[in-house]
C-alpha cells in the first residue's frame, strides 16, 4: 500500500501540468540540486582541511563536534521556514477503504522525501567515515552516523509536528518564535553556547559511543508523537488552514486615483492575503539587506561606482523584478471575470504603473538609509529609482504581456517554479543590462557621474512620457490578450 | 436586435468546436441553450464576451464587433465559472469593486444589495470569509448577484443552477422573469436541466457538436421534443 502511495506522488510530481515549466527550469533546478549537494559534499570531505586551515591551533574533533548541534539548529529554523507539510495529496484517500494507520505512514515516510535529508548526510559522514574512524575506531565512527541520521530524523519529524500543532493553535507560532530568539540571545551574549553544549554531547559520544542512540530514543519519540496526532486529527478540515474571522478594508489614500486606484487597492489585497505573492514581496525587502554585501568602502572612496548600480537597481527595484516578472499570472485565477468585466485596459495598465511607482518609491527610501555610508551611494541609488521607475516598469510590463502561465498562489514562493515561463527568464537581461548600456560610455571616459545624471534622466524622461508607455503596453497586451486568457484557464 | 451573430467558427486542432452560420437574438428575449458536453455552450458564451478570439466569422452587440470596442462591456454582465471571482476579497468587497466599475457607491451597493437578502438566504453577507473558504454553491451565488448588480441589458450565465439548493433555483428563476418584464433585459443562459430552462426561457437551442441543429420557440410540447432529443 505504501508503495501504491509513492507511485502515485511520483506520478503526480511527474505528471503536473506545470511542473516546472520548461526544460529551462528543470535544467536550472537541476543544477542547483547538484551544485548544493557537491558543495556539501565538497565540503564534507575536506572538513578536516577546511578546519585546521579556518580554525588554526584548534583540535579538529573539538570544532567539529561544535558545529554538529550548530548545524541541526540552523535546520530546524530553515525547516520552519521552508519545508512544506504533506498534507493535501492525502484527500482523495480517505473515504476509501484504508485503514487510517497506513495513510499516517504514507504521511510519515513522504515527509521524509525533502532535501533537508539528503544535505547532512553529504555534509557530515564522510568526516565521519575517514577522520572519526581512523582515530577512534570504527565502532565510534558507526555510531556518529547513528546520531547525525537520528538528529535529521528528529529535526524533520519536530518541525513538522509544531508546524502541524500551529495549524490548529496559532497562539504557538509566536511562541515559538520568541524560544528561539531568546535562545539565540543567550547565545549570542553567550550566557551558554550551542557549541559547548555540542562539544559536550559529543565528547560523550566518542567515550561512551553507544550513548548515541539517545538521539535515536529522541527521534523515535517524535515519530511516535507526529504519527499518535496525526491518528487523531485524520479530518481535512483540521489539516488544513482554520483561520479568524475576515474582515474587508479599503485604503482611503488611494482613492484619489479614482478606477486606477481602485484596481491598485485590488492588488495590494492580493499581494496580502496570498500566500506565495506575500513571501514574494516579503523577499524582496529582505534584499535590501544587498548593499551591505555591494556597498564597499574602498570602492566608494576610488569611485568605482560602476560596481554598485547592480546592488542599486536590484534594491530600489526589486518589487517590480520580483513580484513584476510574473504579471499578470497573479490574477490568472479571476482573470476572465476582469477581461469580462467594465475595465478600461488602459487604466488596468495605469494601475501596474501606479503600483510599481508606489513599491519603488517605498524600497528607496529605505534604502536611502545607506546613505549613512556615504553620500555618493544616494546618487546611485536615486539614478537607479529614477530608472526602475521609467524604464524597468515597461521592461517588465513589456514582458508580462507575453506572459501565458497561471500562478497558484497558494504555496510559498521560495524555490517554487510553479508558473515560471520562459518570459521570465529572458526578462533579467534588457532589465539588468539596459542601465550599463547607459552608463558604459561615460564611464569609460572616467566621467562615472555623467553617467549616473544620463541614467536618471534618461529614467525621468520615460516618466514624463509614460502615456506614450502606456499606449504602447496596451497595444501590445490587446495583441496578446486572448492568448494569455486562454493560458491563464489552464490550471496546473 | 442585441446580438447578431454571422459565419462563426472556432476550431481546436481538426474539430471544430464552434460552427454557428447565423444566429440573431432580440432585446428582451430569454434564451436557453442546451446541448450536451461538448456542444460548444461555454465556447460560444466566451466568444460573446470576447474571451476567446474565433477563427472566423463576427459577433455585434447592438451592431458593434465585440472584439473592436468594449462598448459592450457597460450593459452587458456575465457569470461564467469560478474563474470571474476574485477569490481572496471578501463577498462584500467583491461587490463593492464590481459596482465600482460601474461608478457605483458603496452606499449605493449595500442598498442594492438588500434586494438579494432573500436570494442570498443570509449565507453570503458578514459571514467574515473570503470567496475562496465559501461552497461551490455560495460562490456561484455571489457571482451571479454580482452580475444581476450591474443592472445589465444582457445577461450571459452559463449553467447558474447547477451547484444551487432548491430554493434559490426558483429564486433565481423568478428573478430572472420579473427582470425581463420590468427592464426588457435579455437574457442567455445554458443549462442541462430541461424543466429550468423551459420554464425560464420563451425561445430554446439546440446544439450539438458546435452546431445549433434546433431553434424553438418554448410551448407546452417543448419539454417532452427536448426529452425526446436527449433520450435518442
Amino acid at each position: 500500500m505504501l508503495g501504491t502511495f509513492l507511485d502515485h506522488q511520483w506520478k503526480a510530481f511527474w505528471r503536473s501540468k506545470n511542473k516546472g515549466g520548461t526544460i529551462a527550469t528543470q535544467i536550472f533546478i537541476g543544477i542547483i540540486v547538484v551544485y548544493l549537494l557537491g558543495v556539501a559534499f565538497f565540503l564534507g570531505f575536506g572538513m578536516e582541511a577546511f578546519i585546521t586551515q579556518f580554525f588554526p591551533g584548534k583540535d579538529v574533533f573539538t570544532v567539529f563536534n561544535g558545529v554538529i548541534l550548530y548545524y541541526f539548529a540552523a535546520d530546524f529554523l530553515m525547516r520552519m521556514q521552508l519545508q512544506e507539510l504533506p498534507t493535501l495529496s492525502i484527500v482523495p484517500y480517505l473515504h476509501l477503504k484504508i485503514p487510517k494507520q497506513k495513510i499516517v505512514n504514507f504521511l510519515n515516510t513522504r515527509a521524509l522525501f525533502s532535501a533537508f535529508n539528503v544535505l547532512p548526510l553529504f555534509l557530515f559522514l564522510p568526516f565521519c567515515a575517514t577522520a572519526i574512524s581512523d582515530v577512534y575506531d570504527s565502532f565510534t565512527a558507526l555510531m556518529y552516523v547513528v546520531s547525525i541520521l537520528s538528529l535529521t530524523v528528529f529535526n524533520n519529524y519536530a518541525a513538522l509536528y509544531i508546524k502541524r500543532r500551529s495549524i490548529q493553535n496559532l497562539k504557538i507560532v509566536p511562541l515559538v518564535f520568541l524560544l528561539i530568539i531568546a535562545l539565540g540571545l543567550l547565545e549570542y551574549f553567550k550566557v551558554f553556547s550551542i557549541s559547548a553544549i555540542s562539544n559536550r554531547v559529543f565528547g560523550f559520544v566518542t567515550t561512551y559511543p553507544l550513548a548515541g542512540f539517545g538521539f535515536t530514543l529522541f527521534a523515535v519519540l517524535t515519530y511516535q508523537l507526529n504519527a499518535r496526532y496525526l491518528r487523531s486529527n485524520l479530518y481535512v478540515e483540521e489539516l488544513s488552514k482554520n483561520e479568524a474571522k475576515k474582515t474587508s478594508t479599503d485604503y482611503p489614500f488611494l482613492d484619489r486615483f479614482g478606477e486606477i486606484g481602485t484596481l491598485v487597492a485590488l492588488e495590494l489585497k492580493l499581494i496580502l492575503r496570498n500566500k506565495r505573492s506575500r513571501s514574494a514581496v516579503t523577499m524582496s525587502l529582505l534584499f535590501l539587506f544587498y548593499g551591505f554585501l555591494f556597498y564597499k568602502k574602498e570602492l566608494l572612496d576610488q569611485d568605482k561606482l560602476e560596481l554598485m548600480l547592480f546592488a542599486s537597481v536590484f534594491m530600489t527595484g526589486n518589487c517590480i523584478s520580483i513580484y513584476g516578472q510574473f504579471m499578470f499570472g497573479w490574477q490568472s485565477s479571476h482573470f476572465d471575470g476582469l477581461m469580462a468585466n467594465k475595465i478600461d485596459i488602459r487604466n488596468f495598465i495605469k494601475a501596474k504603473f501606479l503600483m510599481f511607482t508606489l513599491f519603488s518609491t517605498f524600497t528607496t527610501l529605505i534604502a536611502c538609509l545607506y546613505g549613512f555610508l556615504s553620500w555618493k551611494i544616494l546618487v546611485i541609488q536615486f539614478a537607479a529609482y529614477l530608472y526602475n521607475i521609467g524604464i524597468g516598469t515597461v521592461i517588465v510590463l513589456y514582458f508580462a504581456t507575453r506572459n501565458y502561465r497561471s500562478m497558484d498562489l497558494s504555496k510559498g514562493s521560495t524555490f517554487n517554479f510553479q508558473g515560471v515561463g520562459a518570459s521570465q527568464w529572458v526578462l533579467g537581461l534588457p532589465y539588468f543590462l539596459a542601465p550599463y548600456v547607459i552608463l558604459l560610455p561615460f564611464s569609460l571616459s572616467g566621467a562615472p557621474y555623467w553617467g549616473f545624471i544620463a541614467l536618471g534622466a534618461c529614467g525621468l524622461t520615460a516618466c514624463l512620457t509614460r502615456e506614450f508607455w502606456v499606449s504602447f503596453i496596451v497595444n501590445e497586451f490587446n495583441k496578446r490578450k486572448h492568448k494569455i486568457t486562454e493560458g491563464f484557464r489552464e490550471k496546473s | 436586435m442585441i446580438l447578431e451573430i454571422s459565419n462563426l467558427q472556432k476550431r481546436y486542432g481538426n474539430r471544430t468546436v464552434v460552427n454557428i452560420s447565423d444566429l440573431q437574438i432580440n432585446a428582451g428575449e430569454t434564451v436557453g441553450i442546451v446541448g450536451n458536453n461538448g456542444a460548444g455552450k461555454t465556447t460560444l458564451f466566451r466568444m460573446l464576451l470576447d474571451l476567446i478570439r474565433p477563427d472566423q466569422g463576427e459577433i455585434l452587440s447592438k451592431g458593434e464587433q465585440v472584439a473592436h470596442d468594449g462598448q459592450w462591456k457597460d450593459y452587458t454582465a456575465s457569470y461564467l465559472d469560478e474563474g470571474y471571482l476574485i477569490d481572496y476579497l471578501t463577498s462584500e468587497e467583491y461587490f463593492v469593486f464590481i459596482g465600482s466599475l460601474h461608478k457605483m457607491s458603496v452606499a449605493h451597493v449595500t442598498d442594492y444589495l438588500k434586494q438579494f437578502q432573500e436570494f442570498f438566504n443570509e449565507e453570503i453577507l458578514g459571514k467574515g470569509k473570503y470567496i475562496r473558504d465559501f461552497s461551490k454553491g455560495n460562490q456561484n451565488k455571489v457571482g451571479i448577484a454580482a452580475a444581476l448588480m450591474q443592472a445589465p441589458e444582457l445577461l450571459v450565465l452559463d449553467e447558474p443552477f447547477a451547484n444551487l439548493d432548491p430554493t434559490t433555483q426558483i429564486r433565481l428563476k423568478t428573478l430572472i422573469k420579473s427582470l425581463k418584464q420590468e427592464r426588457n433585459m435579455t437574457t442567455l443562459i445554458s443549462s442541462h436541466d430541461l424543466n429550468h430552462v423551459t420554464d425560464v426561457c420563451d425561445r430554446i437551442i439546440l446544439m450539438e457538436k458546435g452546431l445549433i441543429i434546433k431553434d424553438l420557440r418554448t410551448n407546452e410540447n417543448t419539454l417532452q421534443e427536448l426529452e425526446a432529443y436527449f433520450s435518442g
